[in-house]
């Protein structure tokens, strides 16, 4: 039997298996042994230290019951469907988007090794740096779009891929401005308006949106779990008219023209068949006699997979018609027209089964920042799923890429992110929301200090 | 008078539970509450309580938060859920059962005729 404190803890921590539980449980034990110490040594009693260990019990039977309750949660079920799906989506770009069969593995090599990297990692070693992580993404998008080349005319295209993250980067952000007050709600909402600009930049509109339903759906959620203290009432309705205000503003602007007009065409591209209509028109018209169960028909027209032209941007200098191409989001109506409805129908059943699954899942998760950020994963993917859903049934608003299976580089970001929502499940029961500090934080994680040194003789 | 342990382990879930019905709590309090509350008779180990907390959190029926005790130390406190409440509420209903009928036989009365 130890003696000492240190003792005790770390003949507790031999027992316990998951490296990551130890310093969990021994915190909570230590702080136990430290006010028994001290009520011992209150009491006049000698030696408090052995006392306070003798008080404990049998510390290896203690740790043998904890280790029994803390183990990490695995997620084969989840872990292996995502990697099916990707699989498939894989197998479906090589047979319908033409798309390089030694590309294709390598993407489903590098997506499963990001899905397998995220999966093991520390979630709350990224809840501990919050600041530091939406600096560096902010970083990111900054450097992707000055030094990526530019493909789709004057965009960064590739800037896309760090954007699909920003969801997740602001649900940590969320979590480092928890603390009474507005001041520290005025500070979560401020920091969505970097990202979102980066994305404005980017001429990325799809990743906006997502990143805007995000970041109200997150900002909502972190209000009602008291992330700014009392008066949940206030800060929601804030929220949702900030939610209303920023469309407004921007209609006042002038740019609310272009997206009427861009909704008006995606609703009804027969009204200009020939123009930015062409692609939501054709598509209708591929659909109008598809049956139930087709044999492979090859009558699906490749061009409808390569490019249209979609009605102006909704800011900046996208005003106008856009071009624009895409050679692997079509892949939905491609198994649509050439098998049938089933098919189709089959692939988008299984895209939602994993995403409700996912869902379900953060919803029982009792750790805050895991759970926001769970959240934050299903909602971005949530909302490609429905929006390609509707770009392949004629619906040309946003191009929407489906998840695990439109794109060999998009499906690697996929992988991360449901590696990131998997990491929270799995570690779920040594999770610990840490407290707020209450200290007023720099929006930097870093301080620089200057010092002036003066060499004037005296 | 030293209690059989037997007759508290079952038990105990139920009195943690109580504990913190009237208010959150951490461990070290928990223990010292329950000596006082019991005149010293339930004199629980903190080897015990600690995996007795940590599975009812596993379960549902508490979560935990951190907070600060006295002189500011930085505390576990565990806060009873609405399932811990009625968990509750069944186990105090069944114990009274049992503790009536434990009680019927030890007085030799209320036997079927």
């Amino acid at each position: 039997m130890p003696e000492t404190i240190q003792g005790y803890i770390e003949t507790v921590e031999a027992q316990i298996r998951w490296r990551r539980a130890r310093p969990v449980v021994s915190l909570e034990l230590r702080r136990h042994l430290e006010d028994q110490r001290d009520a011992f040594a209150a009491e006049g009693r000698e030696d408090p230290e052995r006392l306070a260990v003798e008080e404990m019990g049998d510390p290896v039977s203690v740790g043998t019951e904890l280790d029994r309750l803390h183990r990490p949660r695995p997620q084969w079920g989840l872990l292996g469907m995502t990697i099916a799906l990707a699989c498939l989506g894989a197998f479906l770009r090589v047979g319908f988007a033409c798309s390089s069969f030694v590309m294709t593995v390598l993407a489903l090599a590098l997506g499963t090794a990001a899905l397998l990297g995220m999966y093991f990692l520390d979630v709350s070693s990224l809840a501990r740096r919050p600041r530091a992580i939406y600096v560096g993404a902010l970083a990111a998008g900054v450097l992707a779009l000055c030094l990526l080349p530019h493909v789709n005319y004057y965009t960064a295209y590739y800037i896309r891929y760090v954007i699909l993250l920003y969801p997740a980067v602001y649900a940590l952000w969320l979590y480092s401005c928890r603390g009474t007050g507005w001041r520290n709600f005025a500070l979560a909402v401020a920091g969505g308006i970097p990202l979102a600009v980066i994305a404005m930049l980017a001429s990325f509109m799809f990743g906006l949106f997502i990143l805007l339903v995000c970041g109200l759906v997150l900002l909502l959620c972190a209000v009602w779990m008291g992330w700014f203290g009392p008066g949940r009432w206030k800060f929601a309705g804030t929220a949702l008219v900030l939610a209303v205000g920023m469309p407004a503003l921007f209609f006042g602007m002038g740019y609310g023209e272009s997206f009427v007009m861009r909704l008006r065409l995606a609703l009804h591209p027969e009204l200009d068949p020939k123009g930015a209509g062409y692609a939501g028109w054709i598509m209708k018209r591929y659909l109008e006699d598809v049956p139930l169960v087709r044999e492979r028909s090859g009558s699906f027209a490749a061009g409808i997979g390569f490019g249209g032209r979609m009605y102006g941007g909704l800011f900046g200098g996208e005003r106008g018609y856009t071009e624009f191409r895409i050679d692997q989001e079509f892949i939905p109506l491609s198994l649509l027209v050439e098998f049938g409805w089933l098919a189709y129908l089959l692939l988008m059943a299984a895209i939602t089964a994993l995403l409700v699954w996912l869902l379900v899942r953060c919803l029982r998760q009792k750790h805050q920042v895991g759970r926001l950020t769970a959240l934050a994963v299903v909602l971005s993917l949530g909302l490609e799923t429905l929006f390609s859903a509707a770009l392949n049934l004629g619906f040309v608003f946003f191009v929407a890429h489906l998840p695990l299976v439109s794109g060999n580089l998009h499906t690697v970001i996929d992988m991360a992110l449901i590696g990131l929502a998997l990491s929270v499940f799995r570690g779920g029961s040594v999770l610990r929301d840490e407290p707020p500090t209450g200290k007023r934080r720099s929006v930097f994680p870093w301080r620089v200090k200057i010092s002036v040194v003066s060499t004037k003789e005296e | 008078m030293e209690l059989d342990k037997s007759l508290v382990s079952g038990s105990m879930a139920m009195l943690v539970l109580k504990l913190l019905e009237d208010g959150d709590k951490y461990g070290y309090q928990m223990i010292e509450e329950l000596r006082r509350r019991s005149d010293d008779t339930f004199h629980l180990k903190a080897g015990t309580l600690y995996p007795l907390l940590h599975g009812l959190e596993e379960k549902g029926l508490v979560t935990a938060y951190e907070g600060e005790a006295a002189a500011g130390k930085p505390r576990r406190y565990y806060r009873l859920t609405k399932r811990g409440g009625a968990a509750l509420r069944e186990k105090e209903a069944a114990w009274n059962d049992y503790a009536r009928a434990v009680g019927r036989v030890l007085e030799g009365g209320a036997c079927l005729a």
